[in-house]
């Protein structure tokens, strides 16, 4: 599983353990500013991103592309409009007032990564972005792919893209505290953890973030009235564009 | 556990006829440490999953289970082969078949239960896709034919379908070890490398239901462990046991170690080192198929414990080795409640609390209730078997 989140998880275990008083271990509270803020050690520092830095810094114009399944096409908050790279785009254009950028939204719901590796020629690298944000392992958690294929899938897609020219962010799942008994995101989540490791990309880790949040209350995605989805999602979407903005900015340094 | 089933109850000495009936605690000392790993690597998110085999080895307790049950069932089923004949032998396989599946079925009850209710709980139209995976729940005729034909595999539900597939086919491995001890050893292993040649998978219907655990690639384990098992029925060890050959083992199995301890490590804390991962990490990861790399591992492993942990050795009269022989001597029950107290942990994880501390509890009440229901069976046996020795005064049984 996740390095930096099992480091957080287990640092109090092993205070504990070892008989060391747990202040230690403490966690500063977050502030409490924005129902979208996450403690900083769920924000990877680590693969930079030093293309997209000097983009910023020369003033130049930035197009990321951002491929994916249905949570990056939007569909439950409506469609790409409210959908997570649009609120993305936004929160870069707000923190880099002047410098053109452009997210475009290539979600297509229902395809394993290999589907998506297909698609990168026509639908990602035609547009020659600086950054590729890829939204991977729900549908081949769904599908029960097995778990090499899915990271020999994975390897493959990242050499493409990286041989296309682009930087990759990798964003793995979305939380629900319900579907871990339905669906076996495990082995998925590492693959990705590790594949990211190995191959030195960034990952957005959506799973623990919007974890963070439900653990917290912030949102409540369990009893939700038929009519307030959409709009809840929006707003989950948004907070989500918003965080990565941030890791965007923290990883072009 | 009655009599027939494969438990190490009736091991014997090397020696053909010998007498004396000693049973090996190695066999139940392993299989329950593995009930125990079991059930913590299926609470989903525990942290005690990286102290379980797969911390310091490419396989983790799905192999070892699989090896031990056919080590036991070629030492049980075999020696009632060789006493009663083939017929009588057979039957007694398939009453234990009969019972692996309607321990099965009782699970995949409790899972249906389990996964309805969130189901139907999590109506949330961000989850559509991931939700798309229930769809048992509007095609309910199918998932139950499905999982009367061991076919609805889902993640709790695996190792039972190939445990009750591999004993089915068991007859036929015995009557192969009777003609020589090691044709149904190079049989199943042209089959292993056949099936992961050729890619081969079990054929299911309906379609789109794959096994998590390929039987085609897996019936070599257990075979492998029939194999061994069968050498204390005929007393003739099977494998090579020279110096160069422990020595191998013993280095194999080391350099796994090291090497997943390095990555282990590495996982919990960044910083440190990764050693051969990008080599090696993806050719552990093909747990369906048992890839290569998991089984040499194992069997370098097998081996090596073979060699250090000696069936007299101490470590299994110390008294904190008691609960996990009990566990392992009652096995199928322990696996079963296992399985049950994992739905149960994860609910009150993700319901309530996912904390390092409420994952202790829920580690530490599963462990509870595991060693409790060994112990109860353990009296109930003896208890029984005191009872009916009283009533049949002159009974010589014991």
């Amino acid at each position: 599983m996740m390095a930096r989140r099992i480091t957080k998880l287990a640092a109090p275990l092993i205070v504990v353990l070892l008989g060391v008083a747990p202040v230690v271990a403490q966690t500063p509270a977050p502030p409490k500013t924005s129902q979208c803020t996450v403690p900083p050690d769920l924000i990877a520092s680590d693969p930079t991103l030093p293309g997209l830095a000097k983009r910023f810094h020369d003033r130049q114009p930035v197009v990321i592309v951002a491929i994916g399944g249905a949570s990056t096409a939007g569909v439950a908050a409506g469609g790409p409009a409210s959908a997570y790279p649009q609120r993305l785009q936004e929160a870069l254009a707000r923190r880099h007032p002047g410098i053109p950028i452009t997210v475009i939204n290539k979600g297509v719901p229902r395809e394993t990564t290999r589907d998506m590796i297909q698609r990168f020629a026509a639908d990602v690298l035609a547009a020659k972005p600086n950054l590729v944000i890829w939204e991977t392992g729900t549908v081949d958690a769904v599908r029960a792919v097995e778990v090499d294929e899915f990271a020999t899938a994975l390897e493959e897609g990242i050499t493409a893209l990286r041989a296309g020219g682009a930087a990759v962010m990798l964003v793995n799942m979305q939380y629900n505290p319900s579907l871990a008994s339905v669906i076996d995101f495990g082995p998925y989540l590492d693959a990705l953890d590790r594949a990211a490791d190995l191959d030195d990309v960034y990952l957005f880790d959506r799973y623990q973030i919007m974890r963070y949040w439900t653990d917290n209350g912030r949102f409540n995605v369990v009893d939700v009235p038929h009519s307030k989805q959409a709009a809840l999602a929006g707003e989950i979407y948004r907070c989500l564009g918003e965080t990565m903005a941030g890791a965007i900015d923290r990883a072009a340094r | 556990m009655d009599v027939h089933a494969p438990t190490a109850e009736a091991a014997t000495t090397p020696q053909r006829g010998a007498v004396k009936t000693e049973r090996d605690l190695r066999l139940d000392f392993f299989r329950g440490l593995s009930l125990f790993f079991i059930f913590i690597d299926h609470v989903p998110g525990n942290l005690l999953a990286y102290a379980t085999f797969h911390g310091v080895a490419f396989f983790d307790a799905a192999e070892v289970f699989i090896f031990i049950s056919g080590f036991t069932a070629a030492l049980v089923y075999g020696r009632s082969l060789m006493r009663n004949g083939a017929l009588l032998a057979t039957a007694q396989i398939y009453r234990r078949v009969w019972q692996l599946y309607v321990a099965h079925i009782f699970l995949f009850v409790i899972f249906v239960a389990e996964v309805s209710y969130s189901v139907l709980v999590v109506q949330n139209a961000m989850y559509v896709e991931e939700m798309r995976v229930a769809n048992f729940l509007e095609t309910p005729h199918l998932a139950v034919i499905r999982a009367l034909l061991l076919n609805f595999q889902p993640q709790f539900l695996d190792i039972l379908p190939l445990y009750i597939v591999l004993l089915a086919g068991f007859p036929l491995v015995l009557l192969g070890l009777r003609v020589h001890r090691l044709l149904p050893f190079a049989i199943s292993g042209i089959l292993y490398g056949a099936t992961l040649f050729w890619g081969w998978t079990p054929h299911t219907y309906p379609a789109g239901a794959p096994w998590f655990f390929n039987p085609l690639a897996w019936q070599f384990l257990f075979v492998t462990g029939a194999t061994a098992g069968f050498s204390r029925v005929t007393g003739i060890w099977p494998f090579p046991s020279r110096q160069w050959f422990r020595v191998l083992a013993v280095g194999v199995a080391g350099f796994c170690t090291l090497v997943s301890l390095d990555w282990t490590i590495h996982w919990l804390y960044d910083p440190f080192p990764l050693f051969l991962a990008k080599q090696l990490w993806m050719h552990t990861l093909d747990k369906t198929n048992l890839a290569p790399l998991r089984l040499v591992d194992f069997l370098a492993f097998a081996a090596a414990t073979m060699i250090f942990v000696r069936s007299d050795s101490r470590l299994l009269r110390m008294n904190g080795a008691r609960p996990l022989i009990v566990c392992g001597q009652h096995s199928l029950q322990v696996f079963c409640l296992g399985i049950v107290l994992a739905v149960l942990g994860h609910f009150i994880l993700s319901e309530f609390d996912g904390r390092v501390l409420m994952q202790l509890v829920v580690n530490l009440v599963g462990f509870a209730a595991m060693i409790g229901l060994a112990y109860l069976l353990e009296w109930y046996k003896v208890a029984v078997r005191q009872a009916s020795g009283t009533r049949a005064a002159t009974s010589a049984l014991e």
